[in-house]
């Protein structure tokens, strides 16, 4: 299926973009995760700094569609790095791509403050391990900036 | 029994051509192909030619059935349709349970309990329909009753008929009324402390989830640890001015 | 002799003995920037050797025996200083084998975590809520159902930034959410801190 361009080039295409972390499970570990399975890239788990990306391939494209909120990602595949900056605490983590994800279209214009900064937009998951080490997991959802490395 | 087994052809046929043609004609699934169980089982790449390969099949079956003569091989060839179908069934649920079957329709639905029961009960109707002769008329009022019964058991149609029932039922019969107005939950209080400028400027330093909170005299407190320190926020109950909020960074060991 | 309680009271609130940053204004000014070395950086893709995952098999004293899912043991200290989550900040007591478990912290040479953050049957499962029945949702997660209890006084929902409030009825069926909660261990049922819905 051809990726749709109607939302323009992708917005991480020249530098940084700000949008909404969350934190999933993967690994067949306890709990949900169970049924998780090791994820796209078949080497996803939960204590790896690891993350899931919208757009490593058509398929994947297929289902998160984040140009049904109006913007696009770069295509970017298993094993790629990215760096994910807490908004207003500054903290950092480089993860790679393991997985699929998230679900952008279905939570589009959904907003996420910390101090006066806010972002909007899910454009990553994080492992456990890589989401605790720039908020708590308590917290869920969190505004970050995301980077190449 | 006569009439019965003249009115499985009907019904077969109905489900056969609904499959069928979703399988030849919807884009949208043929487009989540490489997603169901099926991909798994011959390869993401031949995905799409298995399903129209199925569809072809499903059509033909059907046009047998409903093209008279009655032939008992039309509903053998039904019935081993369905046997078929459900050993892949079984397949999706062992081999991929989180994925759709991509039987009848482009919405995602994994295989589950009700998609056996309606694989079972065609199989059933196949089987019967190997006694049609041709000689009596089939009797609709069954007929459409076991059409009804497969419908209801398409999870694939749920979001027509299913999802505003539940709807309806909860907007008669709220289940999540408003609770009484009691206790601020720590969350909304944990809300408000994200987005002030006390946590701002302190929770880099922050070191642990929330340790303890108390409410004392409308303030609630909130302690973190913070490396050999202790950050404590104190913030209003029921309060929602995130500039009210205050940090203080404790060494509790000096004061021990 | 004041309690612990009180010290902290009057540390955030007057400033006082003990006191190394506070503000009674809400920010904390440059001077306060309270330095703390950099862990060092794991290795991008790999096994951060500062967390820990598995279900608790055994509690002695203040350690977790824990089992990881790759199969691999984790020893993890709990301390005063160590933060305990179920559905909420708990005390140590409230641990239990068969427990899920997160941890952070700092891996020491003996290969014990000393345990920073402890968050015990924490999930972050999306989905589409199935039906709505009894102070309970029906979660399709990843084609499994999963029974999202409400606890009165601690469940909440989150409607995009809007303040996070205890009345669920906005919810609808059919629509899809995020649900962070707490597991109930060996079995699919969830007890709800936030349900986050995009609208």
């Amino acid at each position: 299926m051809a990726r749709t361009t109607s939302a323009g080039p992708p917005a991480d295409l020249l530098g940084p973009v700000q949008g909404e972390v969350s934190w999933f499970c993967c690994g067949n570990a306890w709990g949900p995760c169970s049924s998780t399975g090791k994820g796209a890239c078949g080497t996803c788990n939960s204590g790896n700094l690891q993350h899931a990306w919208p757009n490593t391939s058509d398929a994947c494209w297929a289902i998160t569609r984040p140009d049904s909120c109006g913007f696009s990602l770069s295509r970017r595949t298993c094993g790629f790095q990215h760096r994910t900056t807490a908004l207003c605490t500054g903290t950092s983590v480089v993860t790679t791509i393991a997985d699929c994800g998230p679900q952008t279209d279905l939570f589009c214009g959904e907003q996420s403050c910390c101090g006066a900064t806010c972002a909007s937009n899910r454009l990553i998951d994080l492992t456990p391990a890589a989401f605790s080490r720039i908020a708590s997991l308590s917290a869920g959802l969190r505004p970050a900036e995301i980077s190449t490395v | 029994m006569d009439g019965i087994a003249a009115s499985q052809p009907y019904v077969i046929a109905l489900f056969l051509l609904w499959a069928g043609l979703v399988k030849l004609l919807s884009r949208r699934t043929r487009a989540q192909a490489g997603r169901t169980a099926l991909a798994r089982l011959v390869g993401a790449a031949r995905a799409v030619p298995a399903l129209r390969l199925v569809g072809l099949a499903e059509l033909a079956v059907a046009a047998a059935l409903l093209v008279p003569p009655v032939h008992p091989l039309d509903g053998a060839a039904a019935a081993l349709l369905s046997a078929g179908f459900l050993a892949y069934l079984a397949y999706a649920s062992v081999a991929a349970p989180a994925t759709s079957c991509g039987c009848l329709g482009g919405h995602s639905r994994p295989v589950d309990v009700r998609a056996f029961a309606r694989a079972g009960l065609l199989l059933a109707a196949g089987l019967l329909a190997t006694g049609a002769t041709g000689a009596h008329p089939p009797l609709v009022p069954l007929a459409v009753l076991e059409v009804v019964a497969l419908l209801a058991l398409s999870a694939e149609l749920d979001r027509h008929w299913l999802v505003p029932l539940r709807r309806l039922r909860a907007r008669l019969c709220p289940p999540l009324a408003v609770p009484p107005a009691g206790d601020v939950p720590l969350e909304t209080s944990l809300h408000l402390l994200r987005r002030s400028p006390a946590y701002c400027s302190a929770s880099a330093r922050l070191t642990s989830d929330v340790r303890e909170t108390w409410d004392e005299d409308g303030t609630r407190f909130v302690v973190y640890g913070a490396g050999d320190r202790t950050a404590v926020f104190a913030l209003p109950l029921g309060g929602d001015d995130p500039r009210t909020v205050r940090v203080a960074l404790v060494d509790e060991a000096a004061l021990a | 002799m004041r309690s612990r309680r009180d010290v902290l009271r009057s540390a955030v609130l007057g400033g006082g003995a003990g006191v190394v940053a506070a503000t009674a204004l809400g920010s904390l000014g440059p001077e306060a920037a309270f330095a703390t070395a950099a862990a060092p950086d794991a290795e991008p893709g790999a096994p951060d050797p500062n967390f820990a995952e598995g279900r608790i098999r055994s509690i002695k004293d203040n350690t977790l025996l824990v089992l990881g899912s790759n199969m691999v043991f984790h020893t993890i200290r709990v301390v005063d200083g160590t933060s305990l989550w179920k559905l909420g900040p708990v005390g140590f007591d409230q641990a239990r084998p068969g427990d899920g478990l997160y941890a952070r912290g700092v891996r020491m040479p003996d290969g014990m975590l000393a345990a920073e953050a402890v968050w015990l049957n924490i999930v972050n499962i999306k989905g589409h809520i199935t039906d709505i029945k009894h102070q309970t949702l029906h979660l399709d997660h990843n084609g499994h159902e999963v029974l999202c209890h409400v606890v009165p006084g601690t469940s909440v929902a989150v409607h995009s930034e809007s303040p996070p409030t205890s009345d669920l009825s906005l919810l609808k069926v059919a629509q899809h959410v995020q649900i962070l909660g707490a597991w109930r261990p060996d079995t699919n049922e969830v007890d709800i801190a936030t349900v986050f819905s995009p609208h």
